[in-house]
């Protein structure tokens, strides 16, 4: 509903703005140099404005992400049926958004984090478009997870705070706060897209 | 078509230039793709920028 708000005030301001270009005669008089600025000036920056925060909302959904061929392994692998599969466990259970599923995890939560998250997008366009993108099962994350991107939702819950095995080492949960020890840990939540198992994986389909 | 004078000739350049950029954002806006979003910023921006920039240069340049 906004895209077509957007494109509504764009084709208005494409249409004065032709009115310029076949008659720029009328801004000749004061009212034509109040339209001049109008459309050349202010309705353009809204349009641009309102149109890239509208690209910035469709850079965060799941269709997004996986429109790149790189990606279709890292999609096959949110319907693995295996609640052991992190990532596939949050995505069929709607425990990130299923819109959103990629960027919920793979966004950064600390102050201006988004802003980077979205430079990050762009070096993976670089890389992809103009680089030499690595094998689907060679991708790697610039740098390691933070906890901190579990915790913004998974800390206070229950399940984390009371957990049997996050409790039986009382200085378990001190070092998963301070992201000494991972959350993707080996042992703990290490199995995530599982790339080079995705062969020999059962799937899960909605609908049943 | 062309403006009689200097000033109208870059507003009709002006508005050109901010008609191409505009309609290649309307474009991009209905494709949720990352080509997309690259479009809409180093070419649709580019041309509305550049319209802009015409635009605010034949007004200050203008002698009455």
């Amino acid at each position: 509903m906004t895209t077509v708000l957007i494109v509504l005030l764009i084709c208005l301001t494409v249409v004065l703005s032709a009115v310029i270009v076949v008659r720029p005669g009328i801004t000749a008089t004061r009212g034509g140099k109040m339209m001049a600025f109008l459309v050349l000036f202010a309705l353009p920056i809204l349009c641009v404005g309102m149109g890239g925060a509208a690209q910035l909302e469709h850079s965060k959904s799941t269709e997004f992400c996986l429109s790149c061929h790189i990606m279709e392994p890292y999609g096959r692998s949110l319907r693995i049926d295996d609640p052991g599969h992190l990532a596939a466990a949050h995505f069929q259970n709607h425990r990130v958004p299923a819109d959103e599923a990629c960027y919920t995890c793979h966004t950064n939560y600390a102050m201006f984090g988004g802003v980077k998250a979205k430079l990050g997008g762009l070096k993976h366009l670089y890389v992809y478009y103009l680089g030499k993108p690595p094998a689907p099962e060679n991708i790697r994350l610039y740098e390691p997870y933070n906890n901190r991107e579990c915790l913004h939702c998974h800390a206070g819950a229950r399940s984390f705070e009371e957990g049997v095995v996050h409790t039986a080492d009382p200085e378990l949960l001190p070092a998963l706060r301070a992201n000494k020890t991972s959350c993707l840990s080996g042992g703990c939540h290490g199995t995530i897209h599982d790339i080079p198992g995705l062969k020999d994986a059962k799937y899960w389909k909605a609908g049943g | 078509m062309l403006g009689a004078n200097v000033l109208e000739r870059r507003l009709q350049i002006a508005g050109l230039l901010v008609i191409l950029g505009l309609l290649v954002e309307a474009s991009c806006l209905f494709w949720a793709r990352p080509l997309a979003f690259v479009l809409f910023v180093f070419i649709g921006v580019t041309f509305v920028g550049a319209g802009l920039l015409v635009y605010l240069y034949s007004v200050v340049s203008v002698r009455h």
